[in-house]
């Protein structure tokens, strides 16, 4: 993210092409004319066109942040392997496929279990327990705090 | 996707057959196409409910990324319930809409829906005519409810005041159900439902 750096191509082409791929490209005479365009390039990159005018995009991009974050989120959920002889539910309820004996499922702070893509499946779309309800998200953060 | 939809359905529709509900008679269920992907559900009237004695069919659409995402009901039988469109069919419950769960089955839905019929929320309506109607005249809202389990449900009830008054809207050429729509809609006044009609 540097710029300033002293390299000689003080055209306006290299000026657009340095800011295209390259932090530091282009220096030289004129550094107000310059840095203009260093910062309204650098912001789209960083946070991928803002002001885009394109509402659309960016509601789905918002939407994307949300299931990234997710994804992150359901990752701190803990994975165990199905030991046949547990007495807790012996399929899962979200394909109503049984468990086999060593696979791997996961776990909500429930304690009801899933088929991991399964349940990752279904928690991108609703943070809660498929079976009860109970929101995944609020007993995970209060396990971050803990932590 | 679509194979967990398949096979889930496949796996349900087994648990249904194997049900309760089934031999008690109050649920049914039967597909409609060889991709599972449609289905055709019946429930039973509750008793004591103006749905007593009906039979009412649903349209049940199975979606690709089902079970993540609820069935698409609809009532293919008309019904007069606040909660279910008298046009349309469509149903405002909140389990087919935001509060699905991964957990739910068609099972659970056909009851659940019994249950609408058994507890309507008029302040929740689909039908604003059928939720007004309900909360200001509640008389009329059972009789409308009940011959319209009659008229298209089979259900026991007849009422020769509504159908006499059916009648004279269809001596002056009106179709059957758009009489019965209108009478319903005016609570059973022939003049402000003809008036309605011909205005």
């Amino acid at each position: 993210m540097g710029n300033c750096l002293k390299i000689n191509s003080p055209d306006d082409i290299s000026l657009l092409r340095g800011s295209e791929s390259f932090s530091g490209q282009d220096g030289g005479p004129m550094p107000v004319y310059q840095h203009e365009p260093m910062t309204q390039v650098f912001y789209p990159t960083s946070s991928s066109s803002p002001d885009a005018a394109d509402a659309g995009n960016r509601i789905s991009e918002e939407e994307q942040i949300k299931i990234a974050k997710r994804i992150a989120l359901v990752q701190h959920l803990p994975i165990g392997t199905y030991d046949g002889n547990s007495k807790k539910a012996r399929e899962c309820v979200i394909c109503m496929v049984e468990f086999c004996v060593d696979e791997a499922v996961r776990y909500l702070p429930c304690m009801h279990i899933y088929h991991v893509h399964c349940i990752d499946d279904w928690l991108i779309r609703s943070l809660t327990c498929p079976s009860c309800l109970e929101p995944v998200d609020a007993a995970l953060l209060t396990s971050y705090e803990t932590t | 996707m679509a194979n967990m939809a398949v096979s889930r359905i496949k796996r349900e529709f087994k648990e249904v057959m194997r049900s309760e509900e089934i031999v008690q008679c109050s649920i049914k269920i039967e597909l409609v196409n060889d991709s599972w992907t449609e289905l055709r559900g019946e429930i039973a009237g509750p008793p004591d409910t103006p749905y007593e004695g009906g039979k009412f069919v649903l349209e049940i659409k199975v979606p690709e990324t089902y079970p993540f995402n609820p069935p698409k009901v609809r009532f293919i039988t008309r019904i007069w319930h606040p909660n279910i469109s008298s046009v349309t069919g469509a149903i405002c419950l909140d389990i087919l809409k935001d509060n699905w769960a991964a957990a739910m089955t068609l099972r659970t839905v056909l009851l659940s829906l019994q249950a609408l019929l058994a507890a309507a929320e008029p302040d929740d309506p689909q039908d604003a005519v059928v939720a007004y109607q309900f909360k200001d005249k509640h008389d009329l809202f059972v009789l409308t409810a009940r011959h319209w389990t009659n008229a298209y449900a089979g259900g026991p009830t007849t009422f020769p005041d509504c159908d006499s008054k059916i009648q004279r809207l269809k001596d002056m050429g009106i179709d059957e159900h758009d009489a019965r729509a209108v009478l319903s809609k005016e609570n059973w006044n022939l003049e402000k439902a003809t008036e309605c009609l011909f205005s």
